[in-house]
Parts: C-alpha cells; sequence; structure tokens
C-alpha cells in the first residue's frame, strides 16, 4: 500500500533535487541506496527533506540500505514514527 | 510423508525457546575464550593474557556508561552481577590454569600472570564500571569524551612512535627493558573491530537508539568469536535482534553457514594464498623490470587481498550462520562495480557503513545546517571519510595517500555523475549502451582501486611512485 | 531424521565419494609426472637458466621439488629447439656448476656463452647450465640421462671427489624421490648400488592418492606460478650481502668419509656410475669432457694436511691420479682444473666459486671446448 501523501513529495523531490530529471518516475520498490541513484551525500538530504517535511527524525546511523532502500519501506518509517 | 518428517511447528516454536538460552550462554563463554586463545604471545611478558582483559575490562565499562542499570538504581540487578561474576569467573579460570602448566598452553600463549593480580584488575574493572555508569550513563554528552578516549587509544595503536611509547611503558609495568620496545610488541587482537563496536554502542546510545542491552549480551557482541579478528562490524540493534530471536539447530541454517565456510577457505587458503606468491611486496616492487611484470603484480595484489578478505569473511558470516546469527555482508562483488562509489558500497561495507554512520552523515548533515556549498560539503566529508579510512589500517603517509586516493577518486566520480545526470540522456531506454557503459565504467573502476593498492602495499611514497612510473613506463 | 537432516547427509555422503573416488583414481594413474610436462616456461614465461632449486621461495622466486619432468619443462633447453648453426654444450655438476651464490650471468654456461665462442667449422658455441646442487655421480647420471635427449654435441662433466663416495651415491632426496628411474639406471649400466637399497622411496599406496601426492601438486603449482617472478626479475637465488667465507684453518684430521691413509682404494669410488655416464652422452652421439674442478687450496692452519674442509691432501691426490688413469685408459677427454682458481677466489665453500672464479675456469674451458668442436 502506497501512502501518497508521503510518497508523492518524496519521489518528487528525489527526481527534482537529487537525480536533476523531475520527469523520472520513482518507482515504489525500486532500489534507491543498495543501486547507487542516491548517494552517500544525497542520503543525508534526503534525511534533512524527510526532517522538514514530515517532522520525522531518521538518525545518521540509519540512513542505510538496511533501514530502507525503496520508496515503499522510507514510506512505512516515516508511518511507524508519526 | 514429507508432514511427518517435519517436525510440527509448536514443537520446533518450543524447541527453538529451549535452545536459545543455552546458544547464548555458548556463544558468550566462546567468544570470551577466543579472545584469550586467538591472541597472539608478544615479546611483553604476560601480554596475551592482559590485552584480552583489557579488551574485556573496556567492553564492561562501555557497557555500564550506556547502560540505564547504574542511573536508576543504587544496585546493579541480580542478572547483571550474575553476568559479571560469569566473565570474572572465566578471566580467573583462565589464570587459575598457570596452576595445571600443560593446560593452561590450551588457552593463553604464556602462562597467565598471579591470581591476585588479576582479581585486582576484575577489582579495577568492577569499580571503574560502576563510576561509568554512574558518572556517564546518564550524560550523553559524556558518552562523546568516552569514544574520544577510544579514538585516541586507537590511534596510539595504529601511530608508530606512540604505539612504542606504549610498549616501553607495558614493559616498565612488567619490570622489562623499555629500551627494548617496539611497535611489533603490542599486538593487540582485533581490538580495531572492537573499539568500533563499543564506539558504535556509544553513539547509539548518545541518539538514544541503544536497545536495553544485558552485560552478556553486550560482551557477546563486542568480542563476538566469528567476527573477531576482521569483522564485519555488526551494529548493535541488527545483532541483537538475531541474539534474542527464537533458536533451534536447523540443518538448512548448518549446510548454508558450512557452504559459505567452505567458499570462504578456497578464498583465503587456495586462492589468496596463492596469489600471495605473485602479488606486489615491498621486495618484488623493487626488482621486477618491464611494465607488463609490473601489472601482473599489481593485479595480484588486488585480487589477492580481496579473496583474502572475502574469503575470511565469508568463514565468519558462515560460522556465525550456523548459529543463528546473521552478520552483515561485507563484499558484494566490488570489482564488478561500475563506478567508485558503487564500488565503496560493495568493499569493507560494514566498515564503510560505520564511517557513514557516525562520522560522514554527522558531518553532512552539520556543513548542511551551516549553509555550505554541495560541492564543498561532498569534497570535504568524502575526502576526509576516505583519509581516516585509510589512517585506520595505520597511521602512515602511505594509508593516508591510499585514503586521498579514494577520497579524490569518490569526489570526482559525485562530480562526473552530477554533471551527466543533468545532462545526458538517460541511457535506461537503451539497455546496450547502459551495459557498454557499465562494463568500461567497471574497467576503469577496477584499474582505479589496483593502483590505489600500489599506496597500500607498499611502506614508503618514494616506492610507490617508483611502481606507477614503471607501470606507465615513464 | 528430518527430511532437511537427511538432504545434508546425503551431500556429505556424495561429497565423501567423490574424494574416495578422486584419491583412488589419482593412486591409480600417478598423473604427476604428466603434469610434469605440463609446463608455463617457454610459453608464458621465459624459461630457466638452471634447474629449479632453493629453500627460500619468498625471496628466490624459486623451489627444490622432485619431478625431473617438471623441473627440465621449466628449464630453457626444453624451448630451445637446436638451431643448426648451434654447438650444444650441457653442463653437468653439482652447486659449483648450477652457481650457488652466483647470478646466471656469472656461472660458468652464462660466463661461456658471454664469451660468444664459435667452433673450429663455424658452429655457435650454447652451454645449458644443467647444474644441481647436490653432490652425488648418480643424481649428474639421472640429469643426464634426461639431458642427451636434448641433442648436446658436448657434454661437460665436472665432478669432484665428494660426489664419488659409493656409499653415498643414494642419499639424496632427488635420487630417492626418483626411485623408479634410479632402478631402471641400476639396471641398464649394471651400477654396483642395490635397487632394493631402502634409501629408494617406495610411496605406499596412500602417499600416491591426491592427499598423499598434494606437496608434488602444490609444488608443481607454485613452480609455475614463481614462473611469472622470474620473468619479472630474472631472479632465480637469494644472494644474501655477506656469507660465512669457507673454512680456511683446518682441523688436523686425516680421515675422509671413515676412509684412513694410507690407501684410498677405487672401489669405494662410483667408477661404475662415471662410466655409465659416459656412455649414455657417447650413446646419443655427444662428446665428453670430464672436469675435475677447481677446488680450495687452503694455506690455512693445517694446511699440511688438508686442502679444505672437504679433502685431506692424502685421499685427494690418489683421487685424481685414480681418474686419470681410469679415463686415459678410456680415451675419455680430461681436464683437470683442481689447482686452476687461488683460495680468493671462493666463497662459502671449497668448490664454490666468486663470479671472477667462475671467469678462470670459463677461460681455461673455452680453448678446449671451441678446440675440439
Amino acid at each position: 500500500m502506497m501512502d501518497d501523501s508521503i510518497a508523492a513529495p518524496i519521489a518528487e523531490y528525489i527526481a527534482g533535487a537529487i537525480l536533476k530529471n523531475p520527469k523520472r518516475a520513482i518507482k515504489p520498490d525500486e532500489p534507491l541506496i543498495s543501486s547507487g541513484l542516491i548517494d552517500s551525500f544525497h542520503l543525508v538530504d534526503l534525511g534533512l527533506f524527510v526532517e522538514d517535511k514530515f517532522g520525522v527524525r531518521i538518525d545518521d546511523s540509519e540512513l542505510n540500505a538496511d533501514t530502507f532502500d525503496t520508496l515503499d519501506q522510507l514510506v512505512a518509517l516515516i508511518r511507524s514514527r508519526r | 510423508m514429507l508432514a511427518t518428517e517435519t517436525s510440527p511447528p509448536a514443537a520446533a516454536g518450543r524447541l527453538a525457546l529451549a535452545q536459545a538460552p543455552a546458544r547464548n550462554l555458548a556463544l558468550f563463554a566462546a567468544s570470551v575464550l577466543a579472545l584469550y586463545a586467538l591472541q597472539p604471545a608478544m615479546p611483553i611478558r604476560q601480554m596475551d593474557f592482559w590485552l584480552p582483559t583489557a579488551s574485556l575490562a573496556l567492553t564492561v565499562i562501555v557497557w555500564a556508561a550506556t547502560s540505564s542499570a547504574f542511573a536508576t538504581r543504587r544496585q546493579p540487578d541480580r542478572a547483571t552481577l550474575t553476568d559479571a561474576a560469569f566473565i570474572g569467573g572465566i578471566v580467573l579460570g583462565i589464570a587459575a590454569l598457570r596452576f595445571v602448566e600443560p593446560l593452561s598452553a590450551l588457552i593463553t600463549r604464556t602462562s597467565p600472570p598471579a591470581v591476585l593480580s588479576v582479581l585486582a584488575a576484575l577489582a579495577i574493572t568492577a569499580l571503574l564500571a560502576v563510576a561509568a555508569g554512574r558518572i556517564i550513563g546518564p550524560r550523553s554528552a559524556w558518552t562523546t569524551a568516552l569514544v574520544i578516549a577510544l579514538v585516541a587509544l586507537l590511534f596510539a595503536l595504529k601511530y608508530e612512535p606512540l604505539t612504542q611509547a606504549f610498549a616501553a611503558l607495558l614493559r616498565v609495568t612488567q619490570g622489562q627493558s623499555a629500551a627494548q620496545a617496539s611497535s611489533l610488541d603490542v599486538r593487540w587482537l582485533g581490538f580495531s573491530y572492537i573499539c568500533f563496536r563499543l564506539i558504535a554502542a556509544l553513539r547509539e546510545r548518545a541518539s538514544s537508539r541503544l536497545p536495553t542491552v544485558s552485560l552478556r549480551e553486550f560482551v557477546t557482541y563486542a568480542v563476538f568469536a566469528p567476527a573477531l579478528i576482521a569483522g564485519p562490524i555488526d551494529r548493535p540493534d541488527r545483532f541483537l535482534k538475531d541474539l534474542r530471536a527464537p533458536f533451534a539447530f536447523n540443518w538448512p541454517d548448518a549446510t548454508e553457514g558450512a557452504r559459505r565456510i567452505a567458499i570462504g577457505a578456497f578464498k583465503k587458503f587456495v586462492l589468496a594464498d596463492w596469489l600471495a606468491l605473485l602479488a606486489l611486496n615491498e621486495v618484488n616492487a623493487t626488482q621486477a623490470q618491464g611494465a607488463g611484470w609490473m601489472w601482473l603484480l599489481v593485479y595480484a595484489y588486488a585480487w589477492r587481498i580481496y579473496f583474502d578478505f572475502g574469503g575470511y569473511t565469508d568463514i565468519a558470516i558462515g560460522v556465525a550462520r550456523i548459529f543463528g546469527v546473521r552478520l552483515p555482508e561485507n563484499f558484494n562483488r566490488p570489482y564488478l562495480k561500475p563506478n567508485l562509489t558503487q564500488f565503496w558500497n560493495s568493499w569493507h561495507m560494514s566498515l564503510a557503513q560505520w564511517f557513514r554512520a557516525y562520522y560522514f552523515n554527522p558531518l553532512a548533515r552539520a556543513l548542511r545546517t551551516r549553509a555550505w556549498a554541495t560541492p564543498a560539503i561532498i569534497f570535504v566529508g568524502q575526502v576526509t571519510t576516505m583519509l581516516l579510512i585509510g589512517v585506520w589500517h595505520g597511521v602512515t603517509l602511505n594509508f593516508a595517500l591510499w585514503g586521498l586516493w579514494h577520497g579524490a577518486g569518490l569526489f570526482l566520480h559525485n562530480r562526473w555523475a552530477d554533471f551527466a545526470k543533468a545532462r545526458l540522456t538517460s541511457s535506461q531506454e537503451r539497455p546496450h549502451l547502459q551495459r557498454a557503459t557499465n562494463a568500461a565504467g567497471a574497467l576503469l573502476t577496477f584499474h582505479f582501486v589496483a593502483l590505489g593498492w600500489v599506496w597500500f602495499a607498499l611502506p614508503d611514497v618514494a616506492l610507490s611512485l617508483d611502481v606507477f612510473r614503471k607501470l606507465f613506463g615513464l | 531424521m528430518t527430511l532437511d537432516a537427511r538432504i545434508a547427509l546425503r551431500i556429505a555422503a556424495k561429497a565423501l565419494v567423490l574424494f574416495a573416488a578422486l584419491n583412488l583414481v589419482f593412486a591409480l594413474t600417478d598423473p604427476v609426472p604428466a603434469l610434469g610436462r605440463l609446463s608455463l616456461y617457454n610459453a608464458l614465461w621465459p624459461g630457466r637458466a638452471r634447474l629449479p632449486y632453493g629453500d627460500d621461495p619468498a625471496r628466490a622466486y624459486n623451489l627444490s621439488l622432485f619431478d625431473l619432468n617438471t623441473m627440465f619443462a621449466s628449464h630453457e633447453l626444453a624451448g630451445a629447439p637446436k638451431r643448426t648453426d648451434e654447438y650444444r654444450v650441457l653442463l653437468i655438476g653439482d652447486s659449483a656448476t648450477w652457481g650457488w651464490l652466483q647470478r646466471n650471468e656469472d656461472t660458468l654456461a652464462g660466463q661461456l656463452n658471454a664469451m660468444r665462442l664459435k667452433t673450429a667449422d663455424g658452429r655457435a658455441v650454447r652451454a645449458y647450465n644443467l647444474g644441481y646442487p647436490i653432490m652425488s655421480l648418480t643424481k649428474d647420471l639421472l640429469v643426464l640421462s634426461r639431458a642427451v635427449a636434448y641433442q648436446p654435441d658436448l657434454v661437460v662433466w665436472l665432478v669432484t671427489l665428494e660426489s664419488f663416495p659409493a656409499d653415498k651415491q643414494l642419499a639424496h632426496p632427488v635420487v630417492q624421490h626418483n626411485a623408479e628411474a634410479v632402478r631402471a639406471l641400476i639396471a641398464e649400466h649394471r651400477l654396483r648400488s642395490r635397487p632394493d637399497d631402502p634409501a629408494l622411496l617406495a610411496p605406499t599406496f596412500l602417499q600416491r592418492t591426491l592427499v598423499g601426492q598434494r606437496r608434488a601438486l602444490a609444488d608443481w603449482l607454485r613452480l609455475q606460478t614463481y614462473g611469472a617472478l622470474w620473468a619479472a626479475t630474472r631472479i632465480d637465488q637469494h644472494i644474501p650481502e655477506t656469507y660465512e667465507p669457507a673454512q680456511r684453518d683446518l682441523d688436523a684430521d686425516e680421515s675422509f668419509k671413515g676412509l684412513m691413509p694410507p690407501t684410498l682404494p677405487k672401489d669405494a669410488l662410483a667408477f661404475d656410475v662415471l662410466d655409465a655416464g659416459i656412455r649414455t652422452a657417447a650413446d646419443a652421439g655427444a662428446r665428453v669432457l670430464v672436469v675435475n674442478e677447481p677446488i680450495l687450496v687452503s694455506t690455512g692452519r693445517n694446511s699440511d694436511v688438508r686442502y679444505n674442509f672437504f679433502y685431506p691432501r692424502w685421499a685427494y691426490d690418489q683421487y685424481r691420479a685414480l681418474l686419470r688413469d681410469h679415463l686415459e685408459l678410456r680415451r675419455v677427454d680430461y681436464f683437470d682444473a683442481w689447482n686452476l682458481v687461488p683460495q680468493e677466489e671462493f666463497t662459502n665453500s671449497a668448490v664454490h666459486l666468486t663470479p671472477a672464479g667462475s671467469r678462470m675456469l670459463a677461460q681455461a674451458l673455452a680453448a678446449v671446448i671451441a678446440g675440439r668442436g
């Protein structure tokens, strides 16, 4: 189940701000970190974005493919913390 | 037929609940014993006993500092006392083997020290642990001080002049001549890895993410026997999840573990040891003539270090798997990766992950909130991270240069990727082109890494430069 | 038992059966000599300039092994088809010929080749180093019996008394591990060594299995691998900066291998093996030149009793006379170089020469070799 109110802005942010390609569609189960799509620096950016937008803190040690690798997993993580 | 052959789930569950405590106790005791048994002897008397004991003492103190056991009540609970007594009992037991001389050789390389001094050491450890629990426990700022102390100790062990001074100090305590001290005197088995696990726990504690953990669980985590010598560096929460899950010996895990051990042994003892005959080293680097042969030595080194370390990791993961602990992977086909960023996502992954979690991410976050320009943050972040990973192997100019080599490479790749993704059309729709670029990228990345080993494998800069000159026929 | 346990046990049983079968096939077929013919030398790597020998592989990129096929296949001789204008000279001998503490260009073979000698009929002299650091005529015969396949025009056999004692002929690992070949030589040449001598190893069934032969296999693989470093560095011996010089001050001991003056009995020496070697070379159409190799003639303490650490004067003098008479009778070319090299030009033993010492020997032999071409 995809929660669009969370997923949509994140997908938009990843495509636009990180991948510099706003037309790029982010699939909910597409590996983002293990595939190298998001590098370690932009991962920190993504963490900051999530913090600003949803008020959910993702700790530095959680910014890795083990904690979340796909959009789906990130959405689930955010929901579990809200 | 099949249904009767497999145990019904309920019975398996009961079995698992029954086996987990026994397994955990065994892993704990075996890990403490292995800490002593695997420690090589040193020219300084009885250090093969004292250094493992120091590892244990540091672990216990860090546990106390991260535990709420002391902050909330005056007396430690019964479980903690039992665990502490258990650890003390094992250490005293090992020391007491000196009275049955031939048996002491089973655990320690040389005869253990007098029981009275061991008792004193245990008492001091207990006092320090209680103090750490009372003073540091509630104040997370103090955990930072403890992290700094651990990093300082690690630095001293990796920086030759300091190691030598440390050796001299240890020699004096043992009534030996300090003049004989050498940095090779102190070979503290697994300390780099133990230290990183302790720092991980302290950092997790500082961000309130460390679960409540018993002393016994914590010691098992920090000195876990399969991962003692060369990792991987697990995260505390992940390790505890496995330790606390129901466990029953089962054949699928055991055969998978055995398979990993066999693969690892083949990589390490056949491939790596064979390639070691050809691998670049201080001696053959000066002797080899001709660019082609020099490349061969460099290639051999690149594959040797991969098979050696990767094979060791396979064995560690395989052994742990048999006992139901799924250690994190450390290598994921690193030499086939199309760029350096992905290489570092698949080479010594647990170490890279550790540095990302406890160094790079906090740094990048801090610089981000100070509104540094993106390229500047990436440059400082990548280069300093890799520099630290470099000197973690030893504080020498060559290790530092190896780190800078990779830091610069990562930065360049990052900038290129940033440039490319904004300008070049996505090759996703053109799989042939994608495959071709990936192959070319992998070849380029492998050679960048292989040339990086020229810094890593040799002891001084002049020799490395000489090898580069020969490689390129200059 | 659960299904999983059965699967695990089945895998283990299959692995065990395969392992046993592999060992059995290995023991029955004895593939090591066949494997020995396979070599990366003279293909991927250049052939070695001398037979593999050494116990410091990490520094010398060389090691001692026992399979003669492997040893010969790694030698440059195996990769050098004989040219029509080549006058092929094979040097057979001990560590002095192999070149202990000498780089390849400094050995006798290296020095001879550097001279670019021509024979009277204009053929280019090309010397190959087939020395091997063991003092036994039977070992020399073993090497020679294989070397004649490489079409020598001349076999130069460098000998010294230490290689002659009949009762010491088989007391060397490379001889013992090639028991079958040595037994064949004993039978063919009716040598006095006994084919059932316990020194000649008879491997048990278990020693012939894959597990038993793992050392031989590993040696083969290591030798092939070190070829890369031989190619890269041209190093096949670790030559230390300093060494213990050969003894010049000697004990006042007259004995030689348990023999006392006045007489060195001829039958204590393996002249039968010498004859066999000469016959082998002659049968292959090669000329033979026997050289009594230079020894250190000391002027130190007790040098009136002994020439050096190896030889008391009385025994060595009688050996020289015996050898000269023996070869004269059989009309074999002989060159006695015993006192050709002054004592300063010896290194760590009474037979090991410095590069300058080797050059003196090469110059002396050059005239003999070229003159007879």
